[in-house]
């Protein structure tokens, strides 16, 4: 709700500039506002004002937008924003511990977000993408992974020393020159990498290049999605080798670069020494020797890792440059639009997707050359083409990553399906908690319209095709395709009913293809390498592949890219190399919060819409978490639900009521509060919402609780009298200290809430009555004496 | 032109019509509120819902487009289920009550806030006849009534009860001592003859209120005087026999006979009184054991076994209530069913049938604490212009010797509880229709939500609004400056006036529109 707020003046100058430069149609809400939040760090209503004075934009949509999108916000924030990713796979490693150990380290008060010098606001978000680096929390741009409660001030004060240290190193990316190079280094700087420090990584062997002036072109590339690897160095050597660093840290780099690459100036004989001297002169000190032995991807765990792996739309993933055109094409990049423009008729294009046997990627799983076709043949000759890349679900990062890592491809696949459909206009729409996935399409829209790709009469087809970002401002439930457009038209996200479906009247009544990014990178492919080559991959009814993002209990997370009908134990255990810490699987979560908790006796399950569908599942748009024994399985659909009670757009009485009603039970449940009859209450609950609502949010909100209610309800009944399992439900279970203890005192040092008295060599005790279970003591303790139950 | 098929019935509609349209041209109704014909549909509230017979899916009638061949169920057992629930749902967020807490807790359901701003305005006419339309005999239980009214009275909690008993009593026995006291009119002769067996609190009124629909009543009693139990019962000293006298004599004068020492069983037979009337009301008082092997009913364990909604006995044209079903000495209860019977006697008279579900639906808030009972009250106050100050909370009236002032003050006493829209919300008269309960989806949320009154025409009461958002689309299409919007998203969704607007500025020229459209009583004149 907005507040009165005095705290500001507005220059009307300003407000004006903002306008001028983004436009004075109402659909351009969402972008000044998001200007202008830039500018005051919140939304001053004298602001607003101006903006209603100044465009088409009325009182009523400016105050019904800004307040249905979480990204705004009435206060003014903290200089700096902290926003904690609760995704699944965070959630299940503990973020909500570490939410309360950065509010207590920054004193912010239970009700406020801000703390008292105003320098930092903390808010939860729905998912960073940064799923393998549970848990994961982004200050300002800089993003942290693996954190647990007892790192939470180092991290506010490395933040800290960044903001006052080495200014921004991302501009030292230099352009490629091909003549100068003895060898490359390639790394990924996607958001996930770099928030496991390949940043700092990067800043290094730029410095080290430039320093020793090596000659050596450091390279950034997409993903390779071996997150667990990261940051992951690749090296080719002049000679056509190639080496793989693993996890490397900046203290390692310039031992690793010393050792394939001479310094420029040097050769011969003297070298060895000069080493030496070179270490006292730039560095004063010897380096560490590199603790990492290259690793190689042919063999052991990693090529455990990808060789059931299938690529097409992340295809030279690890190779190339993301916004390198010209390395684009050189490996096969817009052959597939040339080959559409010079041989193939609209009808043909059409055909071989059809052919192709692909199916929607974003969750559905729609006959993807259906939906053209419908397009194709709708009479208005005004179509419009959306990328729907507002990938919502908590531990989802497929689309992040293919947005980071190659923008080309699904720009091309864009392309494609505006020449087969004769659109002219199009738009991505993403997600605003991807800031690079939005500036590398930005910059990759860029290339594409120097390169001639778009415009008018692009590529001298006589067909012209411009496209656009729509930048999202957080709603998951805009990843439902008639909220998506409801947003990009400038309005409230609110899905409506179905028919007309958007193939008939979509954007602006129009129209319009919505596809998502996976389906669109997977076209060129498909174009390049024929339907049939596509289709020989997979299950009789889902064909090609599909990405996952692998993450939560398993020894390797990542983006893994599978042909359709691999069973998901196979993906787990074989590409994700079994569970983590020697724990047994328990469940396999599909789908995020629109699918189901597999049980591990069904992880023989193979990715097939209609399999999963079958198991209780859904394919989703790919979000993959693996639940070992210690999870709650009630914990996990009251996570869900409170994810996508907090994310109904307020439509449907059965989803806007329904849906809290459903929590209330389940934070009932959690809580220890159960009562007989509750689950009876949940199942029907379940049935009417999934019924009476008119979106997918609400139709599969309620598919978490009943595929955990169906398989675990003996855990389900353990909670109504009183008991969680698995100890997680926080209500339900005290920390103690055992016999073990040898009276070290760290866990009194380390506990922020005295609950802990320090008694050297004697053994120590917790006060349950102070305790918040904020798990520090027993993240410290050497001797595993501070017992959970 | 699409055809299809509702309820098994085939109807032919132009393309483009919605399900809504189809089924109203086959004169079929479905129930709708986020729905208004001239606007666009907006498929929020669900209780429009049908059943698509080919698939089961439920789909918003109000929204859905006809398309050819289908087969839709606007009756099923599906629909009926959804509805239901979506009515539940929509309750457990309803911070609102139907009745004021005087009027739900009197067993007569008299309409208290009514009586006592006619009292207020000095029109104590007025005022009696509002009392008589629940209540036959008014000063009788002005004297013994043990007044639950009171009880609920929500000031109560902050001082001290309306003396809503003295003030009906005040009122009454003004009207007794006038020149004419007031007889309601009555309809047409019906022709048709009810015979009520016992003359206590339940048969006069059932009495009063058949005549006044044209039916002849012959009260038989086997006592010498009338009254049953206001007079073998209750002493002097409480009741005086005058005012009792009095009231017996307003009804004798409507049309009332009176045959009395005319005793069940003895002088009378069920048999013969079923030969020579249409009707029978068993109004016989409390039935001790040995009598209830004489009676020619069905006995349950507490009197006579009726259907409670419609107070028929297992005899066809037999009709029980008061203390006959229900033993107990509350007279005002008795003087409730007395009225209940005499509704059923008149639809069986009229139809030969008795329709069930007549019980009215009435939400309540729930217990309010004291922060949200000032805001209540504060609320109230310019609401309702009550100008009364510490007063409010301190009662007026000297109960044994009502001076026409102290009414005056105490009448102007009252909060005026209740919703504006009582009779006209179709939340509440589709819960009675299918039959919600309030309470099966308790949950957060059913707090008092302030009023905003910051409009000259009306108010608007936000914790009852259902979000359908029928006076946002009125305010666009009207083209207000600011109008309405809705502001946040999912459960806390609210309906409110943009950039923090006045209700005055937000609905410039569409106050009445939205009055009138809104489903609930959220927004209504003031």
């Amino acid at each position: 709700m907005e507040k009165k707020s005095n705290h500001i003046v507005i220059d009307p100058a300003d407000i004006a500039l903002i306008v001028r430069e983004i436009g004075r149609e109402a659909r351009h809400v969402i972008p000044i506002l998001q200007a202008i939040q830039r500018k005051y760090n919140y939304l001053p209503v004298d602001a607003l004002r101006q903006v209603c004075e100044l465009t088409d934009i009325t009182p009523a949509a400016i105050s019904g937008v800004s307040t249905f999108y979480s990204q705004f916000r009435f206060q003014p924030a903290g200089r700096h924003r902290i926003k904690l990713c609760v995704g699944t796979a965070c959630h299940v490693m503990g973020a909500d511990t570490i939410y309360d150990a950065f509010k207590q380290e920054l004193d912010i008060p239970e009700h406020e977000d801000t703390d008292k010098d105003h320098l930092f606001t903390i808010e939860k978000v729905a998912c960073l993408g940064c799923c393998m680096l549970a848990p994961a929390v982004q200050i300002d741009h800089i993003t942290y992974g693996h954190l647990t409660s007892n790192r939470v001030s180092n991290i506010l004060a490395d933040f800290l020393s960044s903001q006052n240290g080495l200014g921004n190193h991302d501009k030292a990316i230099s352009p490629f020159r091909k003549s100068e190079t003895s060898g490359v280094v390639r790394m990924c700087r996607c958001a996930s990498c770099d928030a496991s420090g390949a940043h700092k990584v990067y800043a290094e062997i730029r410095r080290q290049i430039d320093q020793h002036h090596l000659a050596v072109t450091l390279k950034n590339v997409g993903c390779s999605g071996i997150a667990y690897q990261a940051p992951l160095l690749e090296i080719s050597t002049h000679n056509g080798r190639d080496f793989q660093y693993g996890q490397v840290t900046p203290a390692q780099i310039p031992g690793i670069l010393l050792r394939h690459f001479r310094p420029k100036s040097l050769s011969g004989k003297g070298r060895v020494a000069v080493y030496d001297l070179l270490d006292r002169l730039l560095t004063g000190r010897v380096w560490e020797p590199p603790t990492h032995a290259a690793i190689d991807t042919r063999f052991g765990a990693d090529a455990a890792y990808i060789a059931p792996q299938k690529q097409i739309v992340t295809e030279h993933s690890g190779q190339l440059d993301p916004l390198d055109i010209d390395e684009y094409c050189a490996r096969g990049g817009f052959a597939a639009l040339d080959e559409c423009l010079k041989n193939r008729s609209s009808q043909q294009i059409i055909e071989t997707v059809e052919e192709s046997g692909l199916r929607g990627r974003g969750g559905g799983g729609f006959p993807t050359g259906k939906k053209w076709r419908m397009v194709a043949e709708a009479a208005d000759p005004v179509k419009y083409i959306v990328c729907n890349g507002d990938e919502g679900d908590p531990g989802a990062f497929m689309d992040r990553m293919i947005l980071e890592s190659f923008p080309f491809r699904v720009i091309e696949g864009m392309l494609i399906a505006a020449l087969a459909l004769r659109a002219k206009s199009g738009f991505l729409y993403i997600r605003a908690e991807y800031p690079l996935a939005i500036q590398r399409i930005s910059d990759a829209l860029a290339i594409c319209k120097a390169r001639g790709y778009l415009g008018q009469n692009r590529l001298q087809s006589g067909h012209d095709f411009d496209l656009q970002i729509a930048s999202a401002a957080g709603a998951f439930v805009c990843g439902e395709e008639t909220a998506l457009l409801a947003s990009i038209q400038g309005e409230r996200g609110m899905p409506r009913l179905r028919p007309p479906y958007p193939v008939e009247a979509g954007l602006w009544g129009k129209p319009t293809l919505v596809n998502n990014v996976e389906t669109f990178a997977s076209l060129p492919w498909i174009i390049r390498n024929g339907a049939a080559a596509f289709s020989a991959l997979g299950t009789p009814r889902s064909k090609g592949t599909k990405t996952f993002a692998l993450a939560g209990k398993v020894m390797r997370s990542g983006l893994v890219e599978v042909p359709m009908g691999l069973t998901l134990r196979q993906i787990v255990e074989e590409i994700g190399g079994g569970v983590r810490d020697g724990k047994k699987l328990k469940a396999i979560q599909v789908g995020g919060p629109s699918g189901g908790c597999v049980p591990a006796e069904l992880a023989d399950t193979p990715v097939d819409f209609e399999a999963l569908k079958a198991a209780g599942a859904i394919m989703g748009s790919g979000g993959m978490v693996v639940l070992d024994e210690t999870d709650c399985m009630v914990d996990i659909a009251r996570y869900f639900m409170s994810f996508t009670q907090a994310e109904s757009c307020g439509k449907c009485t059965f989803c806007r009521i329904g849906t809290k009603r459903m929590l209330e039970i389940l934070d009932r449940l959690c809580a220890g509060q159960g009562q007989e009859g509750d689950l009876e209450k949940l199942e029907q609950l379940s049935q009417s919402v999934a019924a009476g609502s008119l979106c997918g949010l609400g139709k599969t909100a309620p598919n978490p609780v009943l595929t955990t209610l169906k398989y675990f309800r003996s855990e389900y009944q353990a909670h109504i009298e009183g008991r969680c399992p698995t100890g997680k439900c926080r209500d339900m279970i005290v920390y103690s200290i055992t016999d073990a203890c040898i009276g070290c005192t760290k866990c009194a040092q380390a506990c922020p809430v005295g609950a802990i008295a320090a008694r050297a060599y004697e053994k120590h005790q917790i006060d349950v009555q102070v305790c918040t279970k904020c798990d520090r003591c027993r993240q410290v303790c050497p001797v595993e004496a501070v017992e959970v139950g | 032109m699409i055809k299809l098929q509702i309820n098994h019935v085939f109807v032919e509609i132009a393309a483009g019509s919605t399900l809504l349209q189809a089924a109203r041209q086959l004169g079929i109704s479905i129930p709708t509120m986020c729905f208004l014909e001239g606007y666009p549909h907006f498929a929020s509230c669900m209780v429009c819902v049908v059943e698509d017979k080919k698939n089961g899916s439920i789909l918003p009638a109000c929204s859905t487009l006809a398309v050819a061949g289908m087969d839709i169920d606007t009756d099923s057992e599906a629909v009926h289920l959804a509805r239901k629930t979506a009515l539940e749902l929509l309750l457990s967020d309803h911070s609102g009550e139907c009745l004021a807490p005087c009027q739900r807790t009197c067993p007569a359901h008299m309409n208290i806030p009514m009586m006592h701003h006619f009292i207020e305005a000095g029109q104590l006419r007025e005022a009696l006849m509002t009392v008589k339309q629940q209540i036959a005999l008014p000063a009788v239980l002005g004297y013994i009534c043990s007044a639950p009214c009171e009880n609920g009275c929500r000031l109560r909690q902050v001082g001290g009860a309306l003396s809503i008993c003295a003030l009906k009593r005040y009122v009454a026995e003004a009207d007794l001592e006038s020149n004419t006291p007031y007889l309601p009119p009555c309809k047409a002769p019906s022709g048709k003859k009810v015979a009520i067996i016992g003359s206590g609190p339940a048969g006069l009124s059932a009495a009063y209120y058949l005549l006044q629909e044209g039916h002849a009543c012959t009260i038989f009693d086997k006592n010498a005087e009338p009254g049953g139990m206001l007079r073998y019962g209750v002493p002097e000293a409480e009741l005086p026999r005058s005012v009792l006298d009095a009231e017996i004599d307003l009804i004798r004068n409507l049309g009332a006979v009176f045959e009395m020492n005319t005793a069940l069983g003895a002088q009378i037979t069920l048999d013969a009184l079923q030969e020579q009337h249409d009707a029978i009301i068993l109004a016989i008082g409390e039935i001790n054991p040995d009598g209830m092997l004489t009676l020619p009913v069905a006995i349950a364990k507490n009197g006579i076994q009726i259907d409670r909604e419609t107070f028929e006995t297992n005899l066809p044209g037999v009709f029980a209530g008061g203390g006959a079903v229900h033993p107990g000495k509350m007279a005002v209860r008795s003087a409730a069913h007395g009225k209940s019977m005499a509704l059923s006697v008149d639809q069986f008279l009229r139809y030969g049938v008795v329709s069930k579900g007549s019980d009215q639906f009435n939400l309540r808030l729930r217990k309010m604490d004291q922060q949200e009972l000032n805001q209540y009250i504060d609320d109230q106050k310019k609401l309702h212009n009550i100008s009364a100050g510490p007063e409010l909370f301190t009662p007026q009236l000297d109960k044994k010797a009502p001076s026409p002032e102290a009414v005056h003050l105490e009448a102007g006493r009252c909060l005026h509880c209740g919703c504006l829209k009582t009779d006209s919300c179709k939340l509440r008269r589709y819960a009675e229709i299918y039959k919600a309960n309030a309470q099966n989806y308790k949950g957060s949320k059913r707090q008092y939500v302030k009023t905003r009154t910051d409009h000259p025409l009306v108010i608007f009461e936000e914790g009852k609004c259902i979000q359908c958002g029928l006076c946002i689309r009125i305010t666009e299409k009207a083209g207000e400056t600011y109008g309405l919007t809705f502001l946040g998203r999912g459960f806390d969704i609210e309906v409110g006036v943009p950039l923090n607007e006045s209700l005055g500025r937000g609905l410039e020229k569409t106050a009445a529109a939205c009055v009138a459209a809104c489903p609930t009583g959220a927004i209504s004149l003031k």
